[in-house]
This record gives structure tokens, sequence and C-alpha cells, in this order.
């Protein structure tokens, strides 16, 4: 087999996963918010698609497209929120938009 | 089918369609149109009896079998017809049946008719009630349920009659709802009824649980005798309730509340009679179980002495006839426990006649007195009111047995069959009679003297108020002088023991008991006595209240005794009400009180406080969301790793 070994793999997707994460945690632009979760998603695709070719077993690709697809109808769905709050002339703070507290 | 039952289905559901009519109409039809339908209706209804009656009539009276009823296939003079299997449950099946035979033929007859023209009454009686709609909604209802109850072709539907005119008899008592009393009354009535059903619907679940059947044909069946016994007594606490006989009378005097058309229909004519006919339609259980049937004929006795008795000192004129409906009633169940059933229908029948004449010349002296119904203010009412007064007199003199109004030839003869037993406790329920055709008399012709001759009091020359010239609408005098002379000539159908076509028509279906035949000697004189004895009670109260030369007696036990009649009522409030109400306020009080009405609240406050604590964790913020949902992540990935 060439190249690193599956766990440098796993260990990229994890730091990618972080960072994605810390993202939608610390940030509070909504449109970096979405990268972040874009981030994320990737970095789980980068595992699947590692773990594929360590197994040789095609699932995990496949699991791969389907997160993308989803990835896709996420962006759409999120970006027609942020155009929307654009519209409204809201704030594109994630912290102001707070209406269901308890 | 035949045309019998053709007859039988059109004047059964002739009444629910005019129900149905009324009631979908609502208010988009005049009050007139509503009041005839319902009055149409109820003639439709005597047409389909008239044609089941000839239908019957043309048949052959089979003799064939001897039990009765026959079995279910048509036989003779009965016939049973059946539209549909109503209820199944395994063997168990109940059919909607309808029985036409002389019985059943007899009692459409009177309902429908007496039914149609008291409806037609109630045109007049009701005319500018605010609800008139509904209240010919009710009657139609109960003809209905009336017509059910006595076509019924097994027991069950015969149950659902019962139910249903113990129903419309709550709604027209309180028909008036805006009067606390008449509430009141109708809520007792129903209460007191019930306890009738629910005994009846005992008996047959006993005969359900041994024969699997509640067909007419299973009251043939040989059960054991304390079976016997206590199916028979389920349906006497039937008919006692239903008929208002002692101890279940205390509700018909108070459900004189309803207006004057339903005490003449419900609680004269037709539905206080119902347990007349239950015995006569079930007399094979009751022969079975001949010392229930002699119960029977004695709660008669007694009912017929005590209302009696208790009529004397009403002053109300619609109680008076209520107790005197009470008292004659009390003849029929003598003459149908002795076993003489064709006498105590007769009697039913020219009872529902005059009875119902009564309370509707009743009727006319209320409606023309702007609702007065004390007798004491009624003095020389016959005066202004000349029809009223000649109606109710041949009304009277049918009560009271003088020949040759109808009441004569109904009432003597069970007198004299309770005398054919020949055993002791028969020559009671003789002396009972005699005794209380004298007490007959004597209320009828109190009522008579106070209200009728003389000259009028201020007080009706001041409310009296004719309607167009006549005393009454003409829907209201029709009805009252078609019933005068059914009153007057009605009796003439029979003639015992010279001429006696009505007890041979019910022969079929309820054969008199040999031993409750009398002889002739019996039979005149009985009829010799008695109506000497009522001519006598007449010559009290001409004496006491029309000339008084005699004063009333002052016997103040009495009064007390009569005017709280028999202390039932007291007796039935400490016995059963205050109770009740002392175990209802001790329940609020120990239990609703401190346990229901404080758990409720305990729950909303303990539910609240865990929603004020929960709430804080609901920031409003996205990243709390996902903090915690990378920490579930995290916990739930440790948690692997640990168990791992």
């Amino acid at each position: 087999m060439l190249g690193p070994g599956v766990a440098w793999y796993l260990a990229v997707a994890a730091f990618l996963f972080g960072i994605g994460a810390l993202g939608v945690l610390i940030r509070r632009n909504t449109l970096v918010v979405l990268l972040s979760l874009e981030l994320m998603l990737n970095a789980g695709n980068l595992a699947l698609i590692a773990l594929s070719r360590h197994w040789h077993n095609g699932a995990g690709q496949i699991f791969a497209l389907g997160v993308m697809a989803v990835a896709a109808s996420e962006v759409c769905v999120g970006l027609g929120l942020v155009v929307a709050l654009n519209r409204r002339r809201l704030s594109l703070d994630v912290d102001t938009l707070s209406e269901l507290r308890g | 089918m035949t045309a019998m039952t053709y007859g039988a289905w059109l004047c059964l559901l002739a009444p629910l369609a005019a129900t149905i009519l009324i009631t979908l109409c609502g208010t988009r039809i005049p009050r007139v149109a509503a009041a005839w339908v319902a009055t149409t209706s109820c003639f439709v209804a005597f047409g389909g009896a008239i044609w089941a009656f000839f239908g019957v009539k043309s048949q052959p009276t089979g003799v064939g079998w001897t039990g009765y009823p026959p079995p279910a296939n048509d036989f003779g003079r009965s016939h049973i017809t059946t539209a549909w299997t109503w209820l199944q449950s395994g063997h168990f099946k109940v059919g909607l049946q309808l029985l036409v035979d002389p019985l059943s033929t007899v009692m459409m007859l009177i309902v429908a008719g007496v039914g149609g023209l008291i409806v037609l009454y109630s045109i007049g009686y009701m005319e500018g009630d605010d609800e008139e709609r509904r209240y010919f909604a009710y009657i139609a209802f109960f003809v209905f349920s009336m017509l059910l109850l006595v076509e019924g072709g097994n027991l069950l539907m015969l149950l659902i009659g019962w139910g249903l005119v113990g129903l419309s008899s709550y709604l027209l008592i309180g028909f008036w709802h805006e009067r606390p009393s008449a509430v009141q009354a109708a809520k007792k009535a129903f209460i007191m009824n019930a306890f009738g059903d629910a005994t009846m619907a005992l008996a047959f679940f006993i005969l359900i649980a041994h024969t699997n059947s509640l067909s007419f044909g299973v009251l043939n069946t040989h059960l054991s005798s304390t079976a016997t016994n206590l199916v028979a007594l389920g349906l006497l606490g039937g008919a006692v309730a239903k008929s208002a006989q002692i101890p279940l009378q205390t509700w018909l005097p108070d459900a004189m509340e309803g207006p004057t058309p339903v005490s003449a229909l419900i609680h004269a004519a037709t539905m206080v009679t119902a347990g007349v006919y239950l015995i006569a339609r079930t007399h094979v259980i009751f022969e079975q179980a001949r010392t229930i049937e002699l119960i029977a004929a004695g709660t008669g006795a007694l009912t017929l002495l005590v209302a009696g008795l208790i009529a004397l000192v009403q002053t109300d004129i619609k109680k008076v006839i209520a107790y005197s409906t009470m008292s004659q009633i009390g003849y029929m169940f003598v003459g149908v426990g002795v076993g003489a059933y064709s006498n105590g229908m007769f009697h039913l029948m020219t009872h529902a006649f005059f009875k119902a004449l009564l309370f509707m010349t009743a009727g006319l002296a209320i409606h023309a007195l702007a609702g007065e119904q004390d007798i004491r203010n009624m003095r020389g009412l016959g005066k202004v009111m000349p029809f009223t007064k000649w109606c109710f007199l041949a009304g009277a003199l049918a009560l009271v047995g003088i020949p040759p109004f109808s009441g004569f030839f109904s009432k003597d003869p069970i007198i004299a069959s309770a005398a054919a037993l020949g055993t002791w406790y028969g020559w009671i329920f003789w002396v009972c009679g005699i005794a209380g055709a004298f007490l007959t008399g004597l209320y009828t012709f109190r009522l008579w003297f106070l209200v009728f001759p003389g000259e009028p009091t201020p007080f009706v020359r001041e409310h009296y108020h004719d309607h167009h010239g006549r005393e009454g609408a003409l829907t209201m005098l029709v009805p009252v002088g078609i019933l005068t002379v059914l009153a007057t000539f009605a009796g003439w159908l029979q003639f015992s023991p010279f001429w006696t076509p009505f007890t041979k028509w019910l022969a079929p279906a309820a054969p008199t008991l040999a031993a409750a035949v009398p002889s002739d000697t019996q039979e005149l004189v009985t009829s010799v006595v008695a109506v000497l004895v009522g001519l006598g009670g007449i010559a009290v109260a001409w004496a006491i209240y029309s000339e008084r030369r005699l004063a009333i007696p002052a016997a103040p036990f009495w009064r007390r005794l009569l005017e709280n009649k028999f202390y039932f009522d007291w007796l039935y409030d400490r016995i059963f009400y205050g109770p009740a109400v002392a175990i209802s306020n001790g329940l609020l009080h120990e239990f609703e009180e401190p346990v229901v009405l404080q758990t409720g609240p305990d729950i909303a406050e303990a539910t609240f406080e865990t929603g004020g604590l929960v709430r804080r964790l609901q920031t409003g913020l996205l990243r709390t969301y996902v903090l915690f949902l990378a920490a579930g992540a995290a916990a739930v990935v440790l948690a692997f790793l640990i168990a791992r």
C-alpha cells in the first residue's frame, strides 16, 4: 500500500473537525458558522474515505456521496436563511437571534 | 308480512316520523305546523291501529296451541313480525320485533286514539307557549315510545319502550324548566321509575341466564320456583314503579307540574297504566308465581284505599285527579292480580277515556282561570262554563261507577272477580274495592260540589276569560266532547256476565283464570253494593260540601296524616335522601376537598417549579445548544470507550 497510514488521514480529519466545531462554537457571524459546519462535514467525509480505502470497502465512499448531498441541501437552507435575515435587515450575529430563550 | 303487520308498523313509525320532522325543522316551520304534524301523526297511528285491529279480527282465533304466546311463526291471532336481528351475542339473539295480537291491538287503539285526541287538545292548550315545537316533538315521541312498549315483540323491545316512556315523561313533566318545582318533580319521577326499570332488567338477566332468550315464549319455560318468583317480582317492581303503586307512588302527584294535556295523556290515560298491561302481557310467569301475583293485587287494594283517602284532603284540582288515577290503577292491579286480565284491561280502557276527560275539563277550567288550580277559589265555575261542567259531570259519574256510565261496567266486575277467589284475601280485596267505591264517590263529588255548582265567587268573576266567546279553543272543546261520548258509552262494550265481547277478544292473549270468574250472584250483589256505596259517597259529599249539613269531621290526627300523604315523602326523605346527602357531604369535606381538589393545584405547582428550574437551560444561544450537543456526543463516545 502506498502513502501514509490511515491514522494520518484520521488525524487530519479530527483536526479539521476540531477547527470546524470550534468555529461553530466561537464565531458569531452566521456565514462563518455555516462555513465551519461545512468543514465539520468534510472532515467526516475524509474519515469515511480513508477508512473505505483502508478496509477495501466501497460503502464508505457511497456514504461520503450521501453526506455531500446533505451538505449541499443544508447550505441551501442555511444560505436561504441568511438571505432572509439580510432582507429583513436583521443582524447576522447569531447571538442576537435568541428569541427561544426560556 | 300481512296487512295487520303493515298497520302495526305504520302505527309505530308515524309518531316517530313526526318527532324527527319537528326536531329537524326547528324554527323553520311555524308553531301551528309543528302542532298539526304531531296531531296528524297520532291520527295516522290510530288509522294503523284500526288496520291492525281488523287484520287480527279477520284471523281465526287459533285454538291449536295451549301456551301463550305462540311460537314465533304466525299462528292464530298472534303475529310476530321481525324487521331484522337487532342484537346478537353468541346464541343470544334479539330481533327488532313487533307483536300484533288482540292485547296489543287494544292497547294500540287506546294509546293512538286517546293520544291523538289529547295532542289535538294540546294545540289549544299550549297556544302561545314559547316552546310549542319542543312540546309537540316530545309528545309525539311519547306516543311513539308508548306504542313501542305495547307493540314490542319481545321483552327487550318492551323494556326499550318502557325506558323511553320514562324518558319522555321526564321531559314533559319538566317541560316548564324555568320552574324549579317542575324540574324537581321530573327528576323524582325519573329516579323512581329508574328503580322499576332496574328491577325489570334484573328479571330479564335471570331469564337470559336460564333460557338464553328474551322472547315472550320463554315465559312458558318451566324455571325453578325461586327463579320464577324472582322474575315475577322484578316485573312487578317495574309495574309498581311505572303505575305509581305503593310504595313507589310518590312521584305521580308531583308529576302534575307538567302541562295538563301531559297529565291527561301520560299520567292518567296511558303510561301509568303500563304496569297493568305488563302483568297482563306476562301473565304466564305471574301464574307460575301465584304468590307474587296476589301481592300485586294486594298492592293495588292498598293503593286504591290510601290514594282515595289522600284525595279527600287535596286542594289542587289536578292532584285530586292524580290521586284518583292512582286509586283506579289500584283497581286494575286488583283485577289483573287476581287473574281477571280482561277486566283489568277493560277498566284500563274506560279509565283512559274518563280520566283523560276529567283532566282535560280540569285543563279547560285552569286555562280559563289563567292558571289557577286551587279548588277553593273555583266555586260556581259551572255558571260561566256550562259545557265544561256537564262534560266533567259525565267523567265524574263514570269514575264513581254510576250506571249507565262506563266506570260501572268496568269497575264492578273487578271487585266481583276478587270475591270469586273465595279465599280470605279475596274477601279483603272485595272489601277494599267496595270501600274504595265509597271514597271515589266522596272525593270526586267533593271536587264537583266545590268547583261547579252555585254562584261564581268573586275570584272566578275576576279571572274568568273566554276564548272568542267559547269556553276554550275549538281544538280543546272537540276532543273533550268526543271523550265525553266515549266516557259515557264505552262501557256498553261489555256487561258481564251477559255480554262479554271484550273478554272474548282478549281470551287468546290473556284468558281469565277460572278461579277469578265470579258467579252471576256475585256479579249482581257486587254491582248493587258498589253502586249504592258510590251513591252513598256522593250523598255524603253533597251533605258536606253542598248543603253543609254535615261538618267535616275534626279528626286532627287523620287530617294531618292525610295532608302529609301518609308520610311517605317524609319517610323517603329520612331513609334515602337524608343519608345520601350526609354521605355526599362527608365525602365532600373529608375526601374531595382535601384530596381531589388539592391534588390538581399541587401537581400544577410542582410542574411550574420544575419548569422554572429547567428553563435556564434554554438560553436561545445557538452555541450553547451546539456545546450541549458536542458534550453529549463526547459523553456517548466516552461511554463506549469505557464500556469496552
